[in-house]
């Protein structure tokens, strides 16, 4: 009984017509016939490339002369036929088609991703940001600020005896609740209504005019910059940096091809979230430093409600998971807390 | 569907221009065959060709068939998926040649089927490559304006060199009928072609180092329709299959068509999609439709319809971009055409965004697929004669110029 043959097209690779040929499968070898019978090649099974089987494409067998074949295999015989005759299979491919696998592939694969996203990337990013050297922060932080002072600072308005009063107490305040942290302190104006602080990469802590002077009380701008320095030991403008690298990194994996600036999208949600931990965590900095100068935290939650009023008058309320900040009225209640403690 | 009335509807589907650019290209059987038909609707009488060399042959028009399907290959997604993140993306490089075979080996024409041969280690030594480069140009800036001149000089003088071995390898590792398609570009080419895009590209980086407020520089945004027909041109230019040279005809004027046509769709939509977004919200909360919206809400409302327009209008403008250049790019006599209508598209990307943001991702494969069918499907290739004819004429190139180079290290740029 003579095995069963399959037809296919053979390509001799020098050429690019075809040429109708028989395959079949016999003593381990793969024997490839002229329609008139004549063999054309007698090749071991295990020394051929077989593509990877996909349903409804075509087994693409490379020979070792160079030549290809194309055989349709519609019903999978042919396959068989040469697994039969020892050929191998890749792991991965036997993964697909085992259904189960899949399945597990897939569940592995949320709890991996949620795994990193809740806490790997900011382990890593925390890691990262305490193993690089302070030379390699400040530097980012420096030509961050020459950026801004480009392009959207003006020097401080603020007499010099104000800006010495204010620096002089957060000096204070910062050798007691984080000595030996690095920082530098630097006076700036923006628009008239720019309430602002900001701690950028390797320590350095900006103060906005517009700030000091919405405060009214000196209380609350020291609150304020307690709340900037807790970035500061934290390293949260390098960690920040750090984490939208590794998510982004992850989206473009994910739905990268399907359409760049989608993938940005849950991108640029996924990291507020880490941005909220941060200012929470930062506000809790702001607490310790206020209670180790034993200032009362009346100030700061003025500063706050006072703030929540006037964002509600110019933009209304922001949906918290769109904001880069708890809401407001979340950190109020913690300042009031705080303020009521005592 | 029998060639000939493959080749009615084609024209059917025609615009006025489209037909003026074809009947422009001379008596050619395309031609021929546009006249006999236009002449028959109009009742005229045909008269026997005198001439016996305009081919009276039909056409032979082959349409490519894609035969994936969406969940094999979701099977395929999940476990690449699963080992490039528990690999930490090396294994990406496996991941891509697998898919780039699945995508390859189920495209079929006149009946014979794509393969790809890219070696994954290659991939893989040119993902790095490209990594440090891409990692030094986003960062390089923010730690010193030296490190971002020095990054800027190197991938000016690096960068036409790695997009011609991209090419090299994309092509020169994609087989047809056993043969494998290549890229013929010199290097001295590619600088000539490229390193003029690269510097109106990469200028207002550089100058926003030195100047305060560059905002004359925005003019190099108008350059960008060229700098995409150049890009073009160079990648079609230069291709070959077996021993036959692809040509490119250039035209960057209708590149900024389809970018006039791309910018004016995106703003119009956006502007539309944000108004009704807002007169929905404002009206279940019953204030003004456009006034009684606080700032911060309009702003959101109008990113949510700009992020929409720009998820659907990406695709209508890859694929406007996929008709032109294939219109533009000939193998021998063998002629390419792309059919693409504008709704049946948008009904398409409009149901993959959705199912694919309702599912949380998982519908991804489904709809790269049905993205896949519809693009390789409305390809036409034209030829005088069968394809299979044809083929007993085509030789394996002799040169050996880009073989090993396909094989070095395999960059994926996606242009």
């Amino acid at each position: 009984m003579s095995p069963p043959a399959f037809p296919a097209t053979r390509f001799d690779g020098v050429r690019a017509d075809a040429l109708a040929v028989m395959l079949s499968v016999e003593d381990g070898r793969l024997v490839v016939a002229a329609t008139d019978g004549a063999v054309l090649e007698r090749e071991p099974v295990e020394g051929i490339g077989i593509s990877e089987p996909f349903a409804n494409a075509p087994r693409l067998i490379a020979l070792p002369g160079g030549a290809t074949l194309e055989a349709p295999d519609g019903g999978g015989e042919l396959l068989r036929a040469l697994l039969d005759a020892g050929m191998r299979v890749s792991p991965v491919v036997r993964l697909r088609d085992w259904p189960a696998a899949v399945a597990l592939a897939l569940a592995a694969l949320v709890a991996l991703l949620a795994f990193a996203y809740l806490e790997g990337v900011p382990l890593g990013a925390r890691w990262a940001a305490f193993a690089m050297g302070p030379r390699l922060e400040q530097r980012m932080g420096g030509e961050l600020l020459s950026v801004l002072d480009a392009h959207y600072f003006r020097s401080s308005g603020l007499t010099l005896s104000r800006r010495e009063a204010i620096a002089t107490r957060f000096a204070q305040g910062a050798a007691a609740v984080a000595p030996g942290t690095p920082y530098r302190l630097e006076f700036r104006a923006a628009g008239p209504r720019v309430v602002n602080a900001m701690a950028l990469p390797g320590g350095v802590i900006v103060l906005l005019d517009g700030l000091v002077e919405f405060a009214i009380q000196e209380d609350a701008v020291l609150g304020v910059l307690g709340h900037e320095l807790g970035h500061v030991v934290h390293k949260h403008g390098t960690r920040q940096v750090l984490q939208s690298v590794g998510v982004g990194a992850a989206a473009g994996l994910l739905w990268g091809d399907f359409a760049g600036s989608a993938a940005s999208a849950p991108v640029a949600v996924g990291l507020l979230r880490y941005s909220r931990d941060f200012e929470r965590e930062a506000d809790d900095f702001a607490i310790a430093f206020l209670r180790s100068q034993n200032l009362s935290a009346e100030a700061v939650h003025g500063f706050f409600v006072r703030m929540r009023d006037r964002q509600r008058d110019e933009i209304g309320a922001i949906p918290e998971f769109l904001s880069s900040h708890p809401s407001t009225d979340e950190r109020i209640e913690r300042f009031r807390v705080e303020m009521e403690r005592r | 569907m029998d060639s000939e009335s493959l080749l009615r509807k084609r024209y059917a589907d025609s615009s006025d221009e489209e037909l003026t650019f074809l009947a422009r290209q001379g008596f050619t059987y395309v031609a021929w065959a546009l006249l006999q038909e236009e002449m028959t609707r109009r009742g005229l009488p045909q008269p026997a060709p005198e001439v016996a060399d305009v081919a009276v042959k039909t056409p032979y028009v082959s349409q490519p068939v894609f035969t994936g399907a969406g969940g094999e290959y979701f099977r395929i997604w999940s476990v690449n998926l699963l080992l490039t993140l528990s690999t930490l993306g090396v294994y990406s490089a496996w991941a891509k040649v697998r898919k780039a075979r699945y995508f390859r080996n189920n495209t079929q024409l006149d009946g014979h089927a794509f393969d790809y041969h890219g070696n994954p280690v290659a991939i893989l030594r040119g993902r790095l490559l490209a990594l440090v480069l891409f990692t030094a140009y986003s960062w390089a800036f923010a730690f010193s304006k030296v490190a971002g001149l020095v990054t800027v000089l190197v991938l000016c003088s690096a960068g036409p060199w790695l997009v011609m071995r991209a090419q090299q390898f994309a092509l020169g590792n994609t087989s047809f009928r056993g043969l494998r398609f290549g890229f013929r570009a010199q290097p001295r080419q590619a600088y000539a072609a490229l390193l003029p895009v690269l510097v109106l590209w990469l200028s207002p980086a550089v100058a926003g180092v030195f100047m305060t407020e560059p905002w004359w520089l925005g003019w190099t945004v108008l350059g960008i329709p060229w700098m995409h027909h150049r890009l073009k041109a160079f990648q079609r230019g230069h291709a070959s299959y077996g021993d036959q040279a692809f040509t490119f005809t250039p035209s960057a004027l209708r590149f900024y068509a389809v970018y006039a046509k791309g910018v004016g769709f995106v703003f119009i939509g956006s502007l539309v999609g944000g108004l009704v977004l807002a007169a929905l919200f404002a009206a279940r909360r019953g204030a003004d439709p456009i006034f009684g919206l606080s700032s911060i809400e309009s702003l959101i409302y109008g990113g949510v319809a700009v992020l929409f327009m720009y998820v659907m209008a990406g695709p209508y403008y890859a694929a406007r971009v996929q008709q032109l250049v294939w219109s533009r790019t000939r193998l021998g006599d063998v002629r390419f055409l792309t059919v693409i209508k504008a709704w049946p598209l948008f009904r398409l990307v409009f149901r993959n965004a959705a199912l694919t943001v309702l599912t949380a991702g998982v519908y991804w494969p489904w709809a790269a697929i049905a993205m896949a069918r519809y693009r390789i499907e409305s390809v036409r290739v034209e030829s005088a004669a069968p394809l299979a004819t044809l083929a007993g004429g085509i030789q394996a190139a002799v040169s050996a110029l880009g073989e090993g180079a396909a094989d070095a290290f395999g960059l994926d740029i996606g242009l």
